[in-house]
């Protein structure tokens, strides 16, 4: 029981949006899907979804091509928001529930209940275009999981949402993972990744970078963290930055963040440290954060979007002579 | 795709619902449908209200002055007849309202008075020339080229004849035989035409107007309900919630659904308006009886057959889906409303070409059975028009229809297949031209 993604690829003109991403998420499984923007998420969730068809490779659900499973098998909260805007909120619930062949009955019954547990249960008599940004996502969500998908696959679930809600939407997660959902996400709040997800994937313009479960991904790093604080040193001493695979990231207040590559022994820090009389009043080996993976791996950090039109070149930037889909078609 | 096959029909229901209803409760919906109702049941009762606003008029007063010319012939009686009459020999209905009222007066100059400060429209004063004819001198406003004293010239012709026949000694009845008109028949040349059927003038005029109001019907319904579903399209993507439906729907299915829940609110608003309108214009003898309170029989347009009705019933709901179903593959290759009427002008240009030609051919400016009507009858795009333009005119049969029929059913699946491939690559794409080269790769890509 698992979704298989098997060599995809995907050309949209001159752009290679998928060049050859496999990964396996296992059911049940709570799944971030990491990358920058235009690395291909949204067209590889595209692609699962039967939305976009690969030039090449397959994708199957327990073995069956994506393009034979039912469609009640997924549940999909796309990147780009969107509901009726002049249909009201219970009436587009019910219409999106009748696609998967859910009752009308039924469906205003179940939506009631979510519209509940995400507190806007006033809203069901608007009309969406009334709704507030966050609560049209909101409803937006109760569209994709209302007909109990087995996978839900959301592009940015958490983007634009206040804490409040954002911990609404955990709580949900939680619901459904218990259920036996399988999550699939993507996002740029790599702190969503640690907390909730068992495994991930990194993409970059198209290709695989690294995958698995967490600990393997943190594991398979060059580099680990060492945090260390010494009394009365704010600012990193001298000494320190002379050690090779050692360099600071984050001076902090109480200690320094260190990032040490695996070649070095991280007790050769706290020897050379003590050895020049620091009183150390930390000193802790750590696995480096998806964070710090991501920027390892990508080379810039997952939420700097304004560095990415000139950073990514060709992935991010639409062509002049494109000719088929635009940045809609890439993420 | 056997478990998509089961959730086909399930969905394009669910699909043409949310459309069906959703445009239904619509105020614009709502407010047309009402208008057209009226609209439609004001035209088929035209001739009654124009009968009921004309009702104790007594028509233009036209004054003739006698003056000491004597004539043979009562001129003011003679002049209404001749002037009332709709054709020449025939006399007017009686229970009409009379277009023009003649009056005898006095003297020339308190007539022209009347013309002037408007209470007469005409005088006509006779006199006698020198070899004893009667001659005549009309005072109007309207110039000699308007239609009453065109007509009044004529009618002073047919009196000045009548004078002289009188002074030659002939009799009113011996007159009267003179002027009847001979028997006139019409055959057509080649004993198998099959507009044999139309030997009357009257039935060509009404197969004519048939065609003529068929075709409008037709053209109207295709580009205001296929406009529809094009908006309809634009809507879902300018909204972005597509991309929702698309993850529970397929293409087929949206777009199946979309146009047989748009058609299905064409066709129940096409019905609201018409049986009022049948109606009414069944009921015509009762209404008019009851508003004059004497009975009268108003004529159905002859040539309406329920053969015809239902070729145009079949022809609407295909016309329909073939347009309705591109309409809608174009416009998911635009990213704004505004831009729909642009990508859909193509099509719309096809549909008037063939309601242009249905309308010359009808008319005759194009000659019905000519190879350029004949060959458009059978193309998907203006069979629905040509087609019911030469089966009111006669000169198609039930083969001909039925071909016309067989291809244009078998281009909506051809015409949804392509639609969907348009729809598949176009709905995902923003801010982008559609190009022929997108075109040909978005047929291309499965």
């Amino acid at each position: 029981m698992s979704l298989v993604l098997d060599n995809l690829s995907k050309r949209f003109g001159s752009v290679q949006a998928l060049d050859g991403i496999s990964f396996t998420v296992e059911r049940g499984q709570v799944f971030g899907f990491l990358g920058a923007n235009g690395a291909g998420k949204t067209t590889t969730m595209r692609i699962i979804l039967d939305i976009l068809r690969p030039d090449g490779g397959s994708a199957t659900w327990d073995g069956v091509p994506t393009t034979d499973v039912p469609r009640r098998t997924w549940g999909y909260l796309p990147e780009e928001r969107g509901l009726y805007p002049r249909l009201e909120v219970l009436e587009q619930l019910v219409f999106f529930a009748s696609l998967y062949a859910i009752p009308r009955r039924e469906a205003a019954a179940r939506a009631r209940e979510w519209l509940a547990r995400f507190r806007i249960p006033e809203y069901e008599g608007r009309r969406a275009e009334e709704l507030s940004k966050g609560n049209q996502q909101k409803v937006q969500l109760i569209a994709a999981i209302l007909h109990q998908p087995d996978v839900l696959i959301m592009d940015e679930p958490f983007a634009g949402l206040d804490p409040v809600n954002v911990s609404l939407l955990k709580e949900a997660f939680e619901t459904m993972r218990r259920g036996g959902t399988t999550l699939i996400f993507s996002t740029h709040q790599m702190e969503m990744v640690e907390e909730l997800c068992e495994a991930v994937v990194l993409i970059d313009r198209g290709r695989l970078v690294v995958g698995g479960p967490i600990r393997d991904v943190k594991r398979a790093s060059g580099k680990r963290v060492v945090r260390l604080g010494i009394e009365g040193e704010t600012e990193p001493p001298a000494w320190l930055t002379e050690i090779p695979g050692v360099s600071v990231i984050r001076p902090g207040q109480d200690y320094l963040e260190l990032d040490v590559s695996r070649d070095v022994d991280a007790q050769d820090i706290l020897t050379a440290a003590l050895s020049r009389g620091a009183r150390v009043t930390q000193f802790q080996i750590a696995e480096p954060s998806i964070e710090q993976i991501f920027i390892e791996r990508v080379g810039r950090p997952p939420s700097d979007d304004h560095h990415l039109a000139t950073a990514s070149g060709t992935a991010g930037v639409e062509p002049a002579s494109a000719d088929t889909h635009s940045s809609g078609g890439r993420s | 795709m056997s478990n998509r096959g089961a959730s086909n029909l399930t969905n394009i229901v669910a699909v043409a619902r949310r459309e069906f209803m959703f445009r239904a409760r619509t105020r614009t919906y709502r407010y047309t449908t009402v208008l057209l109702m009226i609209l439609g049941v004001g035209l088929a009762l035209s001739p009654v209200i124009i009968r009921f606003i004309d009702r104790g008029g007594t028509g233009d007063r036209i004054e003739v002055v006698v003056g000491s010319s004597e004539p043979g012939v009562d001129v003011p009686a003679a002049l209404g007849l001749l002037l009332n009459a709709s054709f020449p020999g025939t006399t007017p209905a009686p229970d009409s309202s009379p277009d023009y009222r003649v009056v005898a007066t006095g003297t020339t100059d308190e007539a022209r008075a009347h013309v002037v400060e408007g209470s007469s429209v005409a005088v006509l004063a006779l006199d006698r020339t020198a070899s004893g004819d009667l001659s005549f001198t009309l005072y109007s406003k309207d110039p000699i080229i308007s239609r009453t004293s065109q007509l009044i010239q004529q009618a002073a012709s047919s009196i000045a004849i009548q004078d002289r026949l009188g002074r030659a000694g002939l009799s009113p009845p011996e007159q009267a035989s003179l002027f009847t008109p001979p028997a006139f028949a019409y055959v057509p040349a080649d004993l198998n035409s099959k507009q044999s059927g139309l030997d009357s003038a009257d039935a060509f005029i009404g197969s004519f107007a048939i065609s003529f109001v068929l075709a409008i019907v037709l053209f109207m319904a295709i580009i205001l309900y296929g406009q529809w579903v094009a908006f309809s399209v634009a809507e879902e993507k300018n909204s972005r919630v597509m991309e929702i439906v698309l993850a529970a729907a397929t293409p087929f299915q949206l777009l199946s659904g979309k146009v047989v829940g748009v058609g299905g609110l064409a066709l129940v608003q096409y019905i609201l308006v018409l049986v009022p309108a049948a109606a009414a214009i069944l009921l015509q003898d009762r209404i008019a009886s009851l508003v004059f309170g004497e009975a009268t029989t108003v004529d159905l347009p002859k040539g309406l057959s329920l053969g015809l009705l239902g070729v145009f019933g079949v022809m609407f709901v295909l016309g329909f889906a073939l347009y309705a179903v591109l309409y809608a593959g174009a416009a998911s290759l635009v990213s704004r409303q505004e831009d729909v009427n642009q990508i859909v002008a193509p099509l719309t240009i096809v549909s008037v070409a063939g309601y242009m030609v249905a309308t010359y051919a009808g008319t005759g400016l194009i000659p019905i059975d000519s190879p350029l009507v004949v060959v458009m009858s059978y193309i998907p795009f203006f069979s629905p028009y040509l087609m019911l333009t030469r089966l009111s005119l006669n000169t198609a049969g039930p083969p001909e229809v039925l071909l016309a029929i067989g291809i244009l059913a078998a281009s909506v699946p051809l015409a949804l297949w392509v639609a969907a491939r348009l729809y598949r690559s176009g709905v995902l794409m923003y801010g982008q031209r559609p190009t022929p080269r997108t075109l040909w790769r978005a047929l291309r890509t499965n």
